[in-house]
């Protein structure tokens, strides 16, 4: 133990080295990161808008849904991808349906809310003044639901940004990637840089996002902002 | 041009109707308001002519067509609509919430622009208020881009649900003003709903009564309603004051004016005060040939032979003939001679008393 102990004293505790040597690698990760959440926010968003479009048009499905994905959303990430293996094996689709499906309960309430979330006045002028059914849930409704929708999105993507890492262990993974090896050469300074940088850029790009997405958020919604100063 | 024949409408899980058996027609180019208690249907029935509830029976045309043979947002979009929240989209601007019905009729953009500068004109509203979002405006001018919103495609008619209901007492006085004006101009077929009567006596052309499950109870100009209410519950809701109410639509030049005590600015001291005697009052007006120049007291003769060298006191307030006698009333009452002058522009054409408007009201 006390070997153990002067050897890591020995070597610096965070090796620049490493980092500069690996730099190719670390690229390739960021857009494996990237490209997975990317895929699963995307997917999962236009599952949940079909989702939610169904509980709005029929009130008595937003529970059963809710109820379903909420079951999906507390089974352990672990235990999902172990329950998937042996059905889609080790494939993109496997760390796919896991992330997306981390995504379906956040979405799907804060899409129905943002609608739910429309004043009923402008829904009234909007009907009376002639809107089809159709053309006032995608000019007026979904405009105005914006904000919430946003929200839900920034909370989802920062979840599977987070999740992304654990697909480390069926082969994919992006910055997890360099975790789950770091975790092996746990007293190694190599080590535990590895996972000082998987970790680090991993919370970057979740923080990077989330603030990409509030920007884009006011950028999509001037009128929101603005208020009568009197 | 908007008929109604027998309607009805019964809410699923109810039993007595919210509107029973309505007749009712509104002539084309006139306000008419809808006015009763709560629960007397006033505003389900304002509703189904824009198809928004669908009546249970009886059949409704606008303009000669059955509103149920046309697709229910056609319809729509040729019926300009106004609620109390006014419901103006928050994240469209001013003049993209003008534009409104223009763009689902898919007017080209030179037109709907055209026509935003001209309604922004029409409602008065400040150029400088298109580029910005509702959140912006004040409540009166929120509502003032609501009518214009209606009226935006032009429609023959506009259906108002308590348009003034959410602002405050002044603001609404202005705003029920603009809409008497627009109408002057517009000439629309207007249904307004309200629960006031005053708003209903000021903006209507008639008055459709309605009590509880939308009997109506009176139909008339408001001047008949207020002269001959045509029961019990026309004249509660009416109220006690349904004289003074009429005196509001009745122009002075309707009353019989006296010629007053009038003296010829040469008139000696004895002519005065032979005045006074005959009119028991202790001052005299002087003018005369249309003009009035002021009046004097009683005081201002002493130790005079003639009028001539007395300054005059002015007339402190003036009435036209196109004053109503609710305004006449307050003037008489409120000044020091216990008259008015009345005059037709700057003609001065007699003077109005406490009994000529008195013998109206008893009328």
């Amino acid at each position: 133990m006390m070997l153990l102990l002067a050897q890591v004293e020995s070597q610096p505790f965070f090796r620049w080295d490493w980092v500069f040597r690996n730099l190719d690698d670390i690229w390739d990760r960021t857009v494996e990161h990237v490209m997975l959440t990317l895929i699963a926010v995307t997917v999962g968003f236009v599952i949940s808008l079909g989702l939610s479009l169904v509980a709005i048009r029929w009130r008595r499905a937003y529970s059963p849904i809710t109820w379903a994905t909420g079951i999906m959303y507390t089974i352990p990430s672990l235990a999902l991808f172990a329950f998937l293996l042996p059905i889609t094996g080790l494939s993109v689709l496997t760390a796919e349906i896991g992330l997306v499906s981390y995504t379906l309960l956040i979405l799907i309430r804060n899409i129905v809310a943002g609608v739910d979330g429309v004043p009923p006045d402008v829904l009234e002028s909007a009907t009376g003044m002639g809107y089809t059914a159709r053309r006032r849930f995608l000019e007026i409704e979904l405009p105005l639901a914006l904000p919430v929708i946003i929200a839900g999105i920034r909370i989802a993507s920062v979840t599977v940004i987070g999740l992304v890492t654990v697909t480390a262990l069926i082969g994919f993974g992006g910055y997890g990637f360099f975790i789950l090896r770091g975790l092996g050469l746990f007293y190694s300074s190599i080590g535990t840089t590895q996972i000082i940088v998987g970790t680090v850029l991993s919370v970057t790009l979740a923080v990077s996002v989330d603030l990409g997405l509030a920007a884009t958020e006011r950028a999509l919604t001037p009128w929101a902002r603005k208020k009568v100063p009197a | 041009m908007i008929e109604l024949s027998h309607v009805s409408k019964t809410y699923p899980g109810t039993i007595a109707p919210a509107v029973g058996d309505l007749s009712l027609a509104v002539p084309a180019g006139e306000t008419v308001v809808l006015v009763g208690p709560s629960g007397c249907g006033k505003t389900t029935t304002l509703k189904m002519i824009n198809r928004l509830i669908e009546p249970t029976s009886g059949t409704i045309t606008v303009g000669g067509r059955n509103v149920f043979d046309i697709a229910a947002h056609d319809l729509r979009r040729e019926i300009g609509y106004v609620i109390q929240q006014i419901g103006l989209f928050p994240h469209r601007t001013i003049a993209d919430n003008i534009a409104t019905v223009p763009r689902l009729l898919g007017w080209d953009k030179q037109r709907t622009t055209r026509r935003v500068a001209e309604l922004t004109e029409l409602v008065d509203l400040d150029e400088e208020m298109l580029p910005r979002y509702p959140a912006e405006l004040s409540g009166g001018q929120r509502q003032r881009v609501g009518v214009a919103r209606a009226l935006a495609a032009d429609p023959p008619v506009l259906l108002m649900d308590e348009p003034f209901g959410a602002v405050d007492p002044i603001v609404r006085a202005r705003l029920q003003d603009e809409l008497v004006d627009l109408q002057a101009r517009l000439r629309k077929t207007i249904v307004l709903v309200t629960h006031d009567i005053d708003e209903a006596i000021k903006l209507g052309d008639r008055v459709a009564i309605l009590d509880v499950g939308g009997v109506l109870e009176q139909y008339a100009p408001p001047a008949d309603l207020l002269r001959d209410p045509a029961n019990e519950f026309v004249a509660d809701f009416l109220g006690s004051d349904r004289g003074i109410k009429r005196l509001s639509l009745i122009p002075v030049s309707s009353v019989e004016l006296i010629d007053g005590p009038v003296l010829g600015q040469g008139a000696s001291r004895d002519d005065a005060e032979a005045m006074m005697r005959r009119f028991e009052i202790d001052w005299v007006a002087v003018g005369g040939d249309g003009t009035l120049a002021g009046w004097l007291g009683r005081d201002d003769l002493a130790g005079r032979d003639d009028i001539s060298g007395i300054t005059l006191r002015p007339f402190r307030t003036r009435l036209d003939v196109t004053d109503s006698l609710k305004e006449a009333l307050d003037a008489v009452i409120s000044s020091h001679t216990a008259v008015a002058a009345v005059f037709e522009r700057d003609r001065y054409v007699g003077m109005i008393t406490t009994e000529a408007i008195s013998r109206e009201i008893v009328q």
